[in-house]
């Protein structure tokens, strides 16, 4: 045997981390893509029969709720993004930035302290921050502000609150090592060519922060329009998503098969938006795709 | 030809892969039931005490599963060789599961002798398997907010509850889904009049909305609502010096019933074990210590609470007679309409 025909020692250091992506991602969707075919189990049910009805009472939506569910999980994870990117994204800045180890370590522990409770129990301390009966209705209407209690929560907005503040942390770690390693003297070097501030940052430290953007914009997104657990405290009659919507199908419903073609259908919209996403930056990066 | 050596050692080797090959013959002694069972204060009283009886009793190991929702674990499990003995869950899940053939269709009293002596409702048309327990759905309000006493569901709509009344996500939750049959009732014809349920639900709006019964309860407790739809024991248990300012009312119109039902699955390698354990857990000393621990109303007519028990829970005839079960066969047969009505309904 050749030495060209033995697998490279890098090949060894990836398999275990190919077999779980196969064994956790690639074999369960493709189970459920295969349900999502099926009128029932076929593995527990002789007379389950190939249909694509699941995806037919998607796409004519006669119940009137499943277009929106898709929209509301899309906005969602958009308005999420966009919000968790202009915080983040100065917070990173500053952290990549800074002189001081020490002031590093203690914003890094700022940062991922957050991480370090469970998503349940931050939605929950986010719920009796913006209920009606809330530290901030209370407060406001004890001063006199506010006679009646401001919407904050059982509605997107607090849904959109509670999902900024889980996933902040995840855009701001991973643009801060993407920003790091931008050399400064680049932004030196436009500076004393007469750009001022802005302009440096703009045109030299931006650009070449995108890859940075691309990953925690992508991160975020693909959290939030798969959160279940804080839209379903927050959101109350005001917010459905699919993940929402899924949940139900299987857990009360007792329809994985249909729960399986909105899988389906969401991860495929979110691949059209993450490509789209994708060759935008490209193009305004000047170059041909950045993931 | 084999020499004795050779087939010494072949039939040892052969007894050796045989033994690992099946290892229920090393522990043909020790049965194991699996069942579903709820966590929390239920949960913690059934591993202390309840399971360990149990075991010791009829010489077996139970496995308890508490991670909910137990049916689509079901559902995918082998019909022949099925994930749980016995399913353990509210009524109109008991529905869902025996339209697919995954849960007997009725328990009597033979298989189960305790059987003889629960009340009627615990094994009436609208159940399938027995109910071991009952709760009441009525409404819980806050007793500091100035508000009397609710005698009616109609009470909920009191326009001074605006934003201040709870209830329930219906796809997600059997309270919603019952509370909406008892409108039809109430401002209708009877449980099955949807119309008169969807308009009376489109009148309680603005309404705050959950999927548990514990988030109902915090609710309450926090003062987010100063009325809503939960089971007795969701109030009740907030007594003595756990006392909060909250209480239940019991409409005129009456009670729903949300039953804790119990089955056996028809694939059960262990139905004698599985019948046993549902006779166990009707036994009189088994249900008062249960009905006691979590505010539970007993099936079995026997049974004699405590004085403060009995005289809050469904504990007498006449009591009993102020349930109302609804039909979640016929609900099931139309929960995907439903659904999508009442997510238009109540969004916005």
């Amino acid at each position: 045997m050749t030495n060209a025909a033995r697998p490279s020692p890098i090949a060894w250091l990836i398999a275990p981390a190919g077999l779980l992506f196969v064994l956790f991602f690639v074999l369960p969707f493709a189970v459920m893509t295969a349900m999502s075919f099926y009128s029932g189990n076929p593995v527990t049910n002789p007379n389950a029969f190939l249909t694509t009805r699941h995806y037919e009472r998607f796409i004519f939506d006669t119940a009137g709720i499943f277009h929106e569910a898709l929209w509301s999980t899309l906005r969602i994870g958009l308005i999420t993004t966009v919000i968790s990117l202009l915080i983040g994204y100065p917070l990173a800045h500053w952290m990549a930035r800074m002189q001081s180890r020490l002031g590093h370590a203690l914003v890094l522990m700022a940062v991922i302290a957050p991480m370090l409770t469970g998503i349940v129990v931050r939605t929950f301390a986010w719920m009796t921050i913006l209920q009606d009966k809330g530290v901030i209705n209370t407060t406001l209407m004890q001063w006199g502000l506010i006679e009646k209690p401001l919407p904050l929560m059982y509605n997107e907005f607090g849904t959109i609150v509670a999902l900024v503040h889980i996933y902040v942390p995840f855009m701001v770690l991973t643009l801060t090592g993407v920003i790091g390693r931008i050399d400064e003297r680049l932004e030196q070097a436009a500076r004393s060519l007469g750009a001022g501030r802005l302009r440096a940052f703009v045109e030299v430290t931006l650009p070449l922060s995108l890859p940075g953007i691309l990953a925690g914009s992508l991160l975020v997104f693909a959290l939030s329009i798969s959160a279940y657990v804080t839209p379903s405290l927050m959101g109350g009659t005001d917010v459905l998503t699919l993940p929402m919507l899924i949940a139900q199908q299987v857990g009360t419903s007792f329809n994985p098969n249909f729960a399986g073609a909105l899988g389906v259908i969401l991860l495929l919209v979110s691949l059209a938006i993450v490509v789209a996403y994708n060759r935008i930056l490209a193009r305004l990066a000047g170059g041909q795709g950045m993931a | 030809m084999i020499s004795r050596r050779k087939a010494l050692r072949t039939g040892a080797g052969l007894a050796a892969l045989a033994t690992v090959g099946a290892p229920s013959i090393l522990h043909a002694q020790t049965k194991t039931l699996k069942i579903t069972t709820w966590g929390g204060k239920w949960g913690e009283v059934m591993k202390a005490t309840v399971l360990p009886a149990f075991e010791k009793e009829f010489k077996c190991t139970v496995s308890a599963d508490q991670a909910f929702p137990f049916l689509p674990k079901l559902q995918v499990s082998s019909k022949n060789d099925p994930i749980y003995d016995v399913l353990h869950t509210n009524s109109n899940e008991q529905w869902n599961a025996v339209v697919e053939g995954l849960v007997m269709n009725k328990i009597t009293a033979k298989e189960v002798p305790n059987i003889a002596d629960v009340y009627p409702y615990a094994v009436s048309d609208k159940i399938v398997g027995v109910t071991i327990f009952t709760s009441a759905i009525g409404l819980g309000f806050r007793t500091d907010k100035g508000l009397t006493k609710p005698t009616s569901w109609k009470d909920l709509a009191d326009p001074k509850l605006a934003g201040a009344r709870g209830g329930y996500l219906i796809p997600v939750n059997s309270l919603g889904q019952a509370h909406l049959m008892m409108l039809g009732k109430v401002y209708g014809k009877g449980l099955t009049d949807l119309d008169a349920a969807y308009k009376a639900l489109e009148a309680l709006k603005p309404i705050k909305l959950v999927d548990f019964t514990g988030q109902m309860e915090k609710m309450l407790l926090s003062a987010e609502v100063s009325m809503g739809v939960i089971h007795d024991s969701g109030v009740y248990r907030y007594e003595g010096a756990n006392m909060q300012p909250v209480d239940f009312a019991s409409p005129s119109e009456g009670v729903l019933a949300l039953e804790q039902v119990l089955n056996v699955t028809p694939g059960s390698k262990v139905k004698e074990l599985a019948f046993a354990y549902i006779d166990y857990m009707l036994r009189p000393d088994v249900q008062k210590m249960l009905a006691e621990a979590v505010w539970y109303s007993p099936a079995n007519q026997k049974v004699k609470l405590e004085a403060k028990y009995d005289a809050k829970l469904l504990t007498t005839p006449e009591k009993v007679a102020t349930l109302i079960q609804p039909d979640w066969k016929w609900y099931n047969a139309r929960r995907e309409d439903i659904d999508a009505r009442v997510t238009k309904i109540l969004k916005g």
